[in-house]
């Protein structure tokens, strides 16, 4: 769950029970505003706003930015409260952070993504027909014909999936001879493949993993290094494990999913369906989301299945930091809700919700909060229980470092609500 | 009216240069490998209960327009292909892997019409479908097709459509359509939106104006919605016709994905057909979902909540007369033909039924992915369109509706092969232009 990690917790307001910022009064301010986001700690909301014909600016707190944009997009709140956006002048696009601009101008900028602690921002970007990235307004030295997949690393690295040559129209033999390699910070680090997907670092960034398609039939895994020996049906994203000595997983082979480690089967079972595999290293635990049966979801860690089944999906699957709580943010007969799992004991909240966020950990793993909407309302919901209060709109709620008060972040009448709730009132 | 039957053999390159490359022994081993390990009972049950009585030959649209000819009969096909490859234990020739290749790729619309009429229900498509699959294997399909699967493996999209070029567009379309309301906005990747909206590559690589289209009836009716920048914007899927299951099953997985990643309640997919047999039917189950995740409905169901709960009203009547093509695999493979004449009764002055129709309404000839092994095979696929032609020149209609993007370009090249002198439109086009340009409001 490495995206949930929040910068220092313990600097944020936990005392003032209830902060308001009028939010409605801007539509009043300016032509049209977006749609809002508020910030980590909750002191700040934020939108784009349309400010003349044209022309945009980012309005946060009710003071906009000193610059104004032809274009603006993607805004967001990073893990260390820095608000970002992708935004466009003369027709040239670039990064805008905290209405700073990034000297880097490009034809296109997009895929905006803060690392995990905040102290990188990234962008895939197009210049000249070109492709790469940028990551603090430090643009890859070699730019290629295109870009998928990007990922950016804890520690700053940035990687993608890129076409190395140009392919005319319908040229399916160049297609079949293989495009497409990984880059590492601008750099090739791999061979040439028909396909990749799904790349992953190591903990120290130096390796990476992915998924590859070998030929039209033959898919395998290969990290920077080099290919596994096998083919396969087919195969799905990897991870890697053992402090990225090992990678694992899941590959289809006789019509059947497997996870496999370093090339072997590693839980010697079939599946249905296997994927989503998440890991956490230091406790060595490891789970995916599985189908023993045609439309019937479940979750396997270290090789036990649980005893958990759904109907609709797993979306996502997550370790708590220490890894004593595994989380499940599952879909049943068309509702949402959510597992916590603890020692192998599923529990689900009974939530039944219409829409549902993966929720955030305290650091003792004894608080798990959220946001659901349901009937068209937002609800908080701590532990399984749903905070009475309905709200219009809800942001991801935060826990204290004590563990003793749920921060809650949601707009209700056109009023932005910071409310620092005692568990106690909430629970 | 031209009359085009050339009886000259279409060279494919994609086709051409796959056979050179075959051995008999690769040729029995992809095949009989697809005959035992991929098929089951009910390919089983299928091969041993074909009487080949011939009563699935006159719901050929194919056979028809070919003058009854046997060989276009769909148990014909049958024979004629993966049959044949059945009794010879996969010993057939490079010739006959030919001839396999032009009447499972470019004699059948997949459109299981031959289903409904056969006293079994022996599902031929899927039957035509097992030989994509084995001409998959063997890589021998069709050139267009198979670059426009290529495209749908390395971007996620099935028209090589760059992800600047698609998120670009939007916000040009977006830009133009102010012109109608001045805070239109086409947003992109709202988090916790009731509606994802997707559509297929050719929107944003040819009729971006369609996009424009549904953005202004989008704000017009008051929708909280969003469209994803990241790929599973595009819920095409070609590669579920050439047999490339494991891309088609990426495809949906990229599609649903994205969805959930938005926490929409609902995907709205635009006006398509093969389409919505992708994402609704064919591609979520090879990955194990047995209904759609995350609910989808096609654009005709959306458009008929809108126009009958009022969110969308009507200025006034379009007046042209129109009659309605019913795309197979909405109307046969969802029985969306009621709601799609009851938006037209609302929508216009004058419908004229086409004859057959609603779910025995002919194929379009261009669906089952024939229109998109493209221009070396546009000639036959006219001859092969020959009875819907006919079918269409009976309703004497001024405008042809058909919600789906496939349909639309081969009824375009009916329309203009057969000089039908009809229009072609998509249901978004007349409801854009007759709605009233308000913004609906709950409760008024």
């Amino acid at each position: 769950m490495n995206d949930k990690i929040l910068n220092d917790k313990s600097t944020w307001d936990w005392q003032t029970p209830e902060k308001q910022i009028p939010v409605k009064e801007w539509e009043d301010e300016f032509n049209w505003v977006q749609e809002p986001c508020a910030s980590p700690d909750g002191e700040s909301i934020a939108a784009i706003v349309n400010v003349d014909d044209a022309e945009f600016s980012v309005c946060k707190n009710g003071e906009t930015w000193e610059e104004t944009f032809e274009k603006a997009w993607a805004l967001k709140f990073g893990p260390d409260g820095r608000l970002a956006a992708l935004t466009a002048s003369d027709e040239e696009w670039t990064v805008c952070v905290d209405g700073e601009c990034w000297e880097g101008r490009f034809d296109y900028a997009w895929d905006l993504k803060f690392s995990p602690d905040g102290s990188f921002i990234s962008a895939a970007i197009q210049q000249d027909s070109e492709y790469g990235m940028s990551v603090n307004d430090t643009t890859w030295e070699t730019l290629y014909k295109n870009i998928s997949g990007t990922l950016l690393g804890p520690l700053g690295n940035s990687a993608a999936v890129v076409q190395v040559d140009h392919m005319d129209q319908a040229d399916i033999e160049a297609f079949a001879a293989g495009l497409f390699c990984v880059a590492v910070n601008g750099e090739l680090q791999s061979e040439r493949y028909v396909n990749i997907e799904s790349i992953c670092f190591d903990s120290t960034e130096e390796k990476t993993a992915f998924s590859i398609r070998r030929s039209r039939l033959d898919y395998s895994i290969a990290t920077n290094s080099g290919p596994w020996k096998s083919n396969f049906q087919f195969a799905w994203e990897p991870c890697f494990i053992n402090h990225g000595a090992s990678i694992i997983a899941p590959v289809r082979q006789n019509g059947k999913w497997h996870l496999f480690k370093d090339d072997s089967d590693f839980w010697n079972r079939p599946f249905e369906q296997l994927w989503k595999p998440t890991v956490h290293d230091s406790t060595g635990k490891i789970a995916a989301v599985v189908s023993e049966t045609f439309g019937r979801w479940g979750i396997c860690e270290n090789n036990t299945l649980l005893n958990f089944q759904c109907n609709t999906m797993i979306s996502e699957l997550f370790y708590s930091d220490n890894a004593e709580l595994l989380i499940a943010l599952f879909k049943d007969n068309d509702l949402w809700d959510l597992a916590v799992i603890r020692n192998g004991n599923v529990t689900p909240w009974g939530l039944k919700a219409d829409k549902l966020w993966a929720p955030v950990i305290s650091a003792d793993t004894k608080i798990a909060a959220t946001r659901m909407e349901k009937n068209n309302r937002y609800y908080l919901v701590v532990n399984g229980k749903v905070y009475q209060n309905d709200f219009d709109m809800m942001f991801e709620p935060a826990i204290s470092p004590g563990s003793d008060k749920i921060l809650l972040k949601a707009i209700k009448n056109g009023i932005y609500y910071r409310q620092t709730l005692s568990l106690d009132k909430v629970l | 009216m031209q009359d085009v039957k050339t009886n000259k053999k279409v060279i494919d390159e994609g086709v051409e240069a796959g056979l050179a490359k075959l051995t008999p022994e690769k040729i029995a081993s992809v095949i009989n490998q697809v005959l035992e390990k991929e098929t089951g009972a009910r390919f089983k049950a299928y091969v041993q209960t074909c009487m080949r009585c011939g009563l699935c030959s006159d719901a050929c649209s194919v056979f028809l327009s070919n003058d009854r000819a046997p060989q276009y009969s769909p148990a014909a096909k049958v024979k004629q292909t993966i049959l044949e490859m059945i009794n010879k234990k996969g010993r057939v020739s490079r010739e006959f892997l030919s001839d396999a290749v032009r009447i499972a790729h470019t004699e059948c619309n997949v459109c299981k019409r031959c289903s409904m009429y056969c006293p079994f229900g022996i599902d031929i498509a899927y039957m035509m479908l097992t030989v994509r699959r084995i001409i998959h294997k063997l890589e021998i399909t069709p050139l267009y097709i198979q670059d426009t699967v290529n495209s749908h493996a390395a971007t996620g999209n099935q028209m090589w459509v760059k992800q600047d070029e698609w998120i670009d567009t939007l916000q040009w379309q977006e830009e133009d359509a102010r012109e109608e309301f001045e805070d239109l906005r086409i947003p992109l990747d709202k988090d916790g939106s009731d509606i994802m909206y997707s559509v297929i590559a050719p929107e944003p690589k040819f009729q971006a104006g369609l996009i424009y289209q549904m953005a202004t009836i989008m704000h017009a009716a008051n929708v909280n919605w969003t469209m994803p920048s990241t790929p599973g914007w595009d819920n095409s899927n070609m590669a579920m016709y050439t047999g490339d299951f494991e891309t088609s099953g990426r495809i949906a997985r990229i599609h649903y994905e994205a969805a959930a990643n938005l926490h929409v309640k609902k995907i709205v997919m635009g006006e398509c057909g093969h389409a919505f047999r992708s994402v609704y039917d064919v591609g979520n189950r090879w990955v194990g979902w047995t209904a759609p995740p995350i609910e989808l409905i096609h654009a005709i169901d959306f458009y008929h909540f809108l126009l009958t709960t009022g969110r969308i009203k009507v200025k006034e009547k379009y007046k042209k007369s129109v009659t309605l093509h019913d795309p197979c695999n909405i109307s046969r493979g969802r029985g969306l033909h009621h709601k799609a004449r009851e938006i037209v009764n609302i929508l216009c002055e004058n419908f004229i039924e086409m004859t057959p129709n609603k779910e025995h309404n002919y194929c379009c000839g261009a669906g089952g992915g024939v229109i998109n092994c493209g221009p070396p095979w546009k000639g036959t696929r006219m001859v092969n369109n020959k009875e819907k032609s006919r079918q269409l020149k009976r309703t004497g209609a001024q405008v042809l509706i058909a919600p789906c993007h496939n349909c639309h370009s081969g009824l375009e090249d009916i329309v203009e092969h057969y000089e039908l002198g009809m229009e072609i439109k998509f249901f978004g086009d007349i409801i854009f232009e007759v709605m009233e340009k308000t913004i609906f409001e709950e409760g008024n």
